[in-house]
């Protein structure tokens, strides 16, 4: 065997490109079929939450630094595209706005939590999320906690958001292909198996896992600036809210973390069944995603990705199995 | 030949356990330097300070004349200071391959253009070019040890500090290691080699450093270290009348 022996040549690359392309292709031709205004609600806020779960995967998954706390990078996002708007700048040039302000905060919030490891840095994380959902509650020039309200002139256009959130996942995707398979990539590999290793390799792990979480709250904050402009209306409890944090962690471990596709697949499973299983079980979803997680990590930690490739692995052992030679 | 790394006074407390205390020595460039002691004589801590894992509590650390004494550990790594772990400390999830290749990337100045070959070049010096697609989490203790020290050579250190590269290997893996350290020193890499094995540092090494108990016991030859009454005393212990 060639160890050597990866798929090369242009077939394999076009193999390789070829799906993800399609699937983007799919997507923006979807509101051409006449969809409802639900469907294309649903649509639209799967790709805000693809965006954001790609974007916790690049700490998360890559990296391996989970974190608690990124409704502190949604809810800024969505806070300063609300305001931006309301003062009258352009909601696309809001969204830029908002991608800083979350990696500024990202910035703050790192240099003392990633002198924590693994579990510590995790608990850190709930706490600065909490305290600034505080905080946030009682901020007058916002609302406070009774929400605030933007105000935007013009008719309301759903495809226009549609493809706003498409065009933010596609781009959270693309830069999330783009750092697995860089210099950078490598670094927070080696970082998320052992970081003293790392560091005796060459690797800076603070430095890195800083640029990481930059990174990863730039894509959550713009996802919030995106999901507030639709709203038209945020309070602190739903974009700040410990449940927010949590379900931009859910969706990569229900995909698959530490991958390309796993988020994408999370992200797009719980932006079609999270609005359907709010409404139906306003008291319970948050039980039935506790038991997702929890069966999850016992018996498949690697997601849908991790199963896809477990039966792949069977497939091709059954036909390894099944093998004569002529 | 000028001193390419200096060690002055260097003590190291383990809450009022002196791990290290008041070590000095000077290693010249171009030489395997062999570093041997009893268990617990401060070989380990010793090289976690120099590659800077773990801060002195006091001396000084001086590596081509600038001083090193509480460098970080990539900053150790990119001036050309890298260490093996006497326990291998691989990348699970990462490929062979993937492994050497966070040495190249990351190591001194920069890597060649196409790292996946050097990577595979390194593979075939330390001699498991056949692994280069195996997670690493696959390995034999045996393979972990040349992966180890694969990685740290593709940093291209020009002080390669290497702890116990031969333990729980059989005789001829030993030979095949050891045949690698002199052939890394002949290409211009100082050594300094820490060993239980006295018939691998005699066999090796240019010059050899005792440690006992956190104190420098004596330096030398290590012909002359073998027959040195100290150094006997240290590991056997002293001959008493019954």
């Amino acid at each position: 065997m060639n160890p050597r022996a990866e798929p090369v040549g242009l077939a394999a690359r076009v193999l390789r490109t070829a799906p993800p392309l399609l699937l983007l292709a799919v997507m923006a031709a979807l509101p051409l079929f006449q969809l409802g205004p639900n469907s294309l609600k649903l649509l639209f806020l799967t790709c805000v939450w693809i965006a954001a779960s790609v974007g916790w995967n690049i700490l998360g998954g890559f990296a391996g630094q989970v974190s608690f706390g990124f409704a502190v990078f949604f809810g800024l996002g969505a806070y300063t595209t609300a305001v931006g708007i309301n003062q009258g700048i352009s909601p696309y040039l809001t969204y830029p706005l908002a991608a800083a302000i979350a990696a500024l905060a990202s910035l703050l919030i790192g240099l003392p939590t990633f002198r924590l490891r693994g579990p510590y840095f995790a608990i850190a994380t709930i706490g600065v999320s909490e305290a600034v959902r505080v905080v946030m509650t009682n901020i007058d020039f916002t609302g406070g906690s009774s929400g605030y309200r933007i105000t935007e002139h013009g008719p309301f256009r759903q495809a226009e958001h549609y493809y706003t959130a498409l065009a933010l996942a596609a781009l959270a995707v693309g830069i999330s292909i783009l750092v697995r398979h860089s210099r950078f990539g490598l670094g927070l590999r080696a970082i998320r198996d052992d970081q003293d290793a790392a560091a005796d390799s060459g690797v800076n792990p603070y430095a890195f896992k800083l640029a990481a979480h930059a990174i990863a709250a730039a894509f959550t904050g713009a996802a919030g600036g995106v999901l507030a402009r639709y709203a038209a209306f945020i309070d602190p409890e739903g974009v700040f809210g410990f449940q927010r944090s949590v379900g931009i962690l859910l969706m990569p471990v229900i995909g698959g973390v530490n991958t390309i596709w796993g988020p994408v697949i999370g992200g797009g499973v719980y932006g079609l069944i999270e609005e359907e299983l709010v409404a139906k079980f306003p008291q319970f979803h948050l039980l039935l995603y506790g038991v997702l997680v929890m069966l999850i990590i016992l018996f498949e930690p690697g997601g849908v990705v991790g199963l896809f490739a477990r039966a792949r692995r069977f497939v091709l052992r059954r036909r390894v199995a099944s093998w004569q030679p002529s | 030949m000028a001193a390419l790394l200096t060690v002055e006074h260097l003590t190291k407390y383990f809450s009022g356990l002196a791990a290290l205390d008041g070590v000095s020595f000077e290693i010249r460039e171009g030489e395997i330097v062999g570093l041997i002691g009893p268990n617990g004589a401060g070989k380990t801590t010793l090289f976690s300070i120099i590659a800077g894992s773990q801060p002195p509590t006091s001396g000084r650390i001086t590596f081509e004349g600038r001083n090193f004494t509480r460098v970080k550990p990539f900053r150790a790594v990119h001036a050309g200071i890298a260490r093996t772990h006497q326990i291998p400390k691989p990348f699970h999830s990462l490929t062979v391959r993937e492994n050497v290749e966070v040495g190249l990337r990351f190591g001194r100045g920069r890597a060649a253009a196409d790292s996946a070959k050097e990577s595979m070049e390194i593979l075939e010096l330390v001699g498991i070019p056949s692994l280069a697609s195996m997670p690493a989490v696959a390995l034999s203790v045996g393979d972990l040890k040349r992966l180890e020290l694969a990685r740290t050579l593709a940093a291209r250190p020009r002080l390669l500090l290497c702890d116990e590269v031969c333990a729980g290997l059989t005789e001829s893996e030993m030979q095949s290691i050891l045949g690698l350290l002199r052939r890394i020193q002949s290409l211009g890499t100082t050594i300094i080699y820490v060993e239980h094995n006295l018939r691998a540092i005699l066999s090796t090494c240019h010059h050899v450093i005792v440690l006992n108990f956190g104190k420098k016991l004596a330096e030398g030859p290590p012909e002359k270290m073998q027959n040195d009454p100290a150094v006997i005393e240290a590991y056997i212990g002293k001959k008493t009348e019954v």
